[in-house]
């Protein structure tokens, strides 16, 4: 993306924050096993530390089993927002190959292309995962990414066979043709740098996608399986204790809005820096 | 002599700046009168201000835009005015005939509705008569058919006929000034002429005035009793049109007027 | 016209086709069947296996059961389930309405104030309302339906007791109870599930109409209804409104899929006994023919809302777009 576009993108205070927020999570998980108070599988007391409402020493509580909730949280940014970056990357990844293919091959490639992607879309997609998953299943968080990346890449391979097209029209890309440029080159060093700025839009869409989809499989039990920590399975944790202990619900939930939230914003923020770009003088 | 309809006073419109910039001045300290009845052009080449003075009237700029000055309609100081009082004024005593037909009127209503709502914004209460009223209007301001063409919606009018319907809604409430901003410059040339003379038609039935606002003088040559020139903001000419016509002062005035010279003479 | 509703019709039927068969061939590489957890114990006669089996049709080759599955499904027979002991089409008989309620409430409702916070917001804008909306409905579309609904059962439901946070009924007899009773009863039950997804459809639909109400506030009719006088108010829902609700409306459908996700959860984080509740039981029991039922009813309730809503817009755009 051009320098015209990021400068324009961290003037914004929308965008800032949204990077703020999702740099704190990335941070959050990536340093986890440092910053976490306590291991995330620790049951020190299960009769004495159970359900312990937020304190200093506990600032987000304990869980049924005298876990600390705070560091669950943190080591479950690691699992959730690991998986929902590599649905997130494969899904980007598919769509643009798939999209690109369309475009580029055309004929009855694009048929099938345009065709499944006009099925699939009409589908539930959290409804599809859950069936595929029960189906199987537990799945461990490989197959988890594969299953929610694969089914996540309709709407970027649409974004990117429209563009595609647009731009194979285009005079440049015709001009490169007649120099003698071959398909793979004018595809790796026109087109894609020219749909770059689509694909960010479509990767931080997809990312405020599955973050939701992992928490979700999670919390009716069939994402990530305990002892190991997700957001989706602190929240399954705490739905027997909703009386009790709204620290179960309240935290997972925040951490799921935040980032997602984020993720849509940044999305938002940069479609218009782009449009900003193309439109501006 | 009595007091002017519509006295404008020192106006300046600014543009709001980019991020804390300066604001950019459109319009810097126009001055000039309409009297009652009175016909005057407004002429400049585009980018001039004539639309945001035209607006500026009417308290319809768009947010990004700030009027300063005095503009003083029928006694009351519009600029300093309630937005309430200003929206009871619009349409009633001060109406505006927009440049481009198609666009100036929504897409999904019925003409005739669309003229009828002016009634209703001023408190006709019987949809009824409101509608009568605009069929009326409509076929006053010479559409065929009117009663059937009230049912139409706006792309299935012309060009011509779509900005007799504008000028239907500005007129149904007999104002005593009606601004026309380009009124002909989206239409044909033969179009042109018939739009203008029901204007002029119209305006000396009702003894209303007429602030014209073009970028063409032949349009202002023809119809106006005075022409005011603006240039870069500012007011450059205010004469009587044949005293312009003959002998401009301004640069800028000459230079429009000799452009066009041949037509105006000839015509 | 014809021709596009004949081509959407096809389009549905292609997605129900490929559901179908996708659902049917996923569930023959899936482990077990109906009957593992009841026949195949220690103590079970291999016989008796074999026998339960048959009656079901399980001992065909996968080609045939396919085949006699879609030659029942075309009759519109949908099997028997055998976790419940009904027939399927019983089953969802009774789910299909409750759902059909939840999202329908939801959907209706959530339009209905989406559409509302955009107009205020349009009114006002960059004003406080529309600053505090636009904050409220971004929250709303970054809280997945499930997460709201999680919220909604802790504190109106658990704690504060305001309403109840399972079922969809606590009459006991329904049937002795007067009709009034049964439909109050129905619509408390109702409240924080329809709500939780109602709550995600507005801030949805919000956030779309917003957009769209303001570049229609750019339009030059805009200018013309403001210089006849009209109210700011009359402008908006008059004049920029009917231009700028096409959109949103397909925009609605096609976010519809999600719509009916969301649904499946929130109808098990409430026991509400739909066909979202109703897919999670047959998925744990393995009970192939209400499953694929179920998939496939959800399917179609996605794209038909979604042809519906189509169809809708199509209806509502802009007279000036359909010109040749």
């Amino acid at each position: 993306m051009a320098a015209n576009a990021w400068r324009q993108l961290l003037d914004d205070r929308g965008a800032r924050a949204a990077i703020g927020v999702l740099g704190a999570a990335v941070l959050a998980a990536a340093f986890a096993p440092w910053i976490a108070p306590y291991d995330p599988t620790l049951q020190p007391d299960p009769v004495a530390l159970r359900l312990v409402a937020p304190s200093w020493q506990h600032p987000f509580g304990t869980d049924p089993f005298s876990r600390d909730v705070l560091s669950r949280v943190l080591h479950g940014a690691r699992v959730s927002l690991g998986v929902a970056t590599g649905a997130m990357l494969l899904s980007v990844t598919l769509g643009a190959a798939l999209g690109a293919l369309a475009a580029v091959v055309g004929g009855w490639v694009d048929g099938v292309v345009s065709g499944l992607v006009d099925v699939l879309i009409a589908m539930p997609r959290l409804l599809i995962v859950i069936a595929l998953v029960a189906t199987f299943g537990t799945l461990s968080p490989w197959w988890l990414i594969a299953l929610i990346g694969g089914s996540g890449w309709l709407t970027t391979a649409r974004i990117v066979r429209a563009e595609f097209r647009d731009h194979l029209q285009r005079e440049y890309v015709l001009a490169a043709r007649a120099l003698g440029a071959s398909r793979w080159r004018i595809i790796w060093h026109h087109l894609l740098p020219a749909v770059a700025p689509q694909l960010a839009v479509a990767a931080a869409l997809a990312l405020a996608a599955v973050i939701p989809l992992e928490a979700a499989l999670s919390f009716v039990g069939l994402g990530i399986q305990p002892p190991l920590p997700s957001w989706g399975n602190i929240l399954l944790d705490g739905t027997d204790y909703l009386t009790s202990a709204w620290w179960l619900v309240v935290f997972p939930v925040a951490a799921v809005s935040l980032t997602v939230g984020s993720a849509l914003v940044l999305a938002d923020r940069l479609r218009v820096a782009i449009a900003g770009e193309e439109h501006g003088p | 002599m009595n007091p002017p309809l519509l006295s404008v006073e020192r106006l300046q419109i600014d543009a709001e700046g980019a991020r804390g910039a300066a604001p950019t001045p459109i319009l810097r300290g126009v001055s000039f009168v309409v009297q009652p009845g009175e016909t005057v052009g407004v002429l400049g080449a585009s980018g001039s201000g004539k639309t945001s003075l035209a607006l500026s009237l009417l308290g319809l700029l768009p947010p990004a835009l700030t009027a300063r000055g005095r503009v003083l309609f029928e006694g009351h100081e519009l600029l300093a005015a309630s937005r309430g009082a200003r929206r009871a004024l619009r349409g009633r005593r001060l109406s505006i005939v927009f440049q481009e037909p198609l666009t100036a009127l929504n897409p999904r209503m019925r003409v005739g509705v669309q003229v009828a709502e002016m009634a209703c914004a001023h408190g006709e209460r019987d949809a009824r008569r409101a509608m009568q009223g605009a069929v009326d209007m409509l076929g006053r301001v010479g559409l065929a058919e009117a009663e059937v063409r009230a049912q139409r919606y706006p792309h299935e009018l012309s060009g011509g006929e779509r900005q007799r319907v504008l000028l239907a809604m500005a007129l149904l409430l007999d104002p005593a000034l009606l601004i026309a901003d380009e009124p002909t410059s989206a239409l044909d040339v033969t179009v042109q002429a018939q739009v203008l003379q029901l204007l002029h038609a119209q305006q000396r039935e009702r003894g209303m005035a007429l602030l014209l606002v073009s970028h063409d003088l032949g349009v202002i040559a023809t119809s106006c009793e005075r022409t005011i020139v603006l240039h870069d903001g500012l007011v450059v000419e205010d004469v009587p049109t044949h005293q312009f016509l003959s002998a401009p002062e301004h640069a800028q005035a000459r230079a429009l007027v000799d452009a066009v010279r041949p037509a105006v003479r000839s015509a | 016209m014809t021709r596009q509703l004949v081509a959407r019709l096809l389009h549905a039927i292609a997605v129900c086709a490929v559901v179908a068969t996708s659902v049917f061939v996923l569930l023959q590489f899936a482990p077990g069947d109906p009957f593992a957890t009841a026949l195949d114990g220690a103590d079970v006669p291999p016989s008796v296996r074999a026998e339960g089996r048959a009656r079901y049709g399980f001992d065909l080759p996968p080609g045939e059961r396919f085949a006699r599955w879609t030659g029942a499904l075309v009759r519109g027979e949908l099997g028997y389930s055998a976790s419940r002991h009904r027939a399927v089409a019983d089953v969802v008989g009774d789910a299909l309405p409750r759902t059909l309620l939840l999202v329908g409430v939801a959907l209706v409702l959530g339009f209905a104030a989406g559409v509302g916070i955009a107009l205020v917001q349009t009114r006002h804008h960059r004003r406080w309302q529309d600053r505090l909306f636009g904050v409220l409905t971004l929250g709303g579309v970054a809280m997945p339906e499930f997460l709201v609904a999680l919220l909604a059962m802790t504190w109106l439901g658990a704690r504060w007791r305001l309403f109840p946070v399972a079922g969809i009924g606590s009459l006991g007899d329904a049937a002795a109870w007067p009709v009034w009773e049964r439909i109050v009863d129905l619509l408390w039950h109702l409240a924080l599930p329809a709500g939780a997804l109602a709550l995600a459809v507005a801030s949805r639909v919000a956030r779309h109409q917003r957009a769209a109400l303001l570049g229609v506030m750019r339009e030059d009719y805009i200018r013309t209804a403001r210089a006849k006088g009209l109210g700011e108010w009359n402008v908006i829902v008059r004049h920029a409104l009917p231009n700028a609700i096409g959109p949103v409306i397909a925009l609605l459908g096609l976010a519809l899929p999600s719509l009916v996700g969301g649904a499946v959860l929130i109808e098990r984080i409430f026991g509400w006994p739909g066909m979202g509740l109703t897919l999670f039981d047959a998925l744990l029991a393995r009970d192939y023919p209400l499953i694929l039922a179920a998939v496939l009813l959800a399917t179609l309730l996605a794209v038909v809302a979604r042809t519906v809503t189509e169809a809708v817009a199509e209806f509502v755009v802009p007279r000036r777009a359909r010109e040749p």
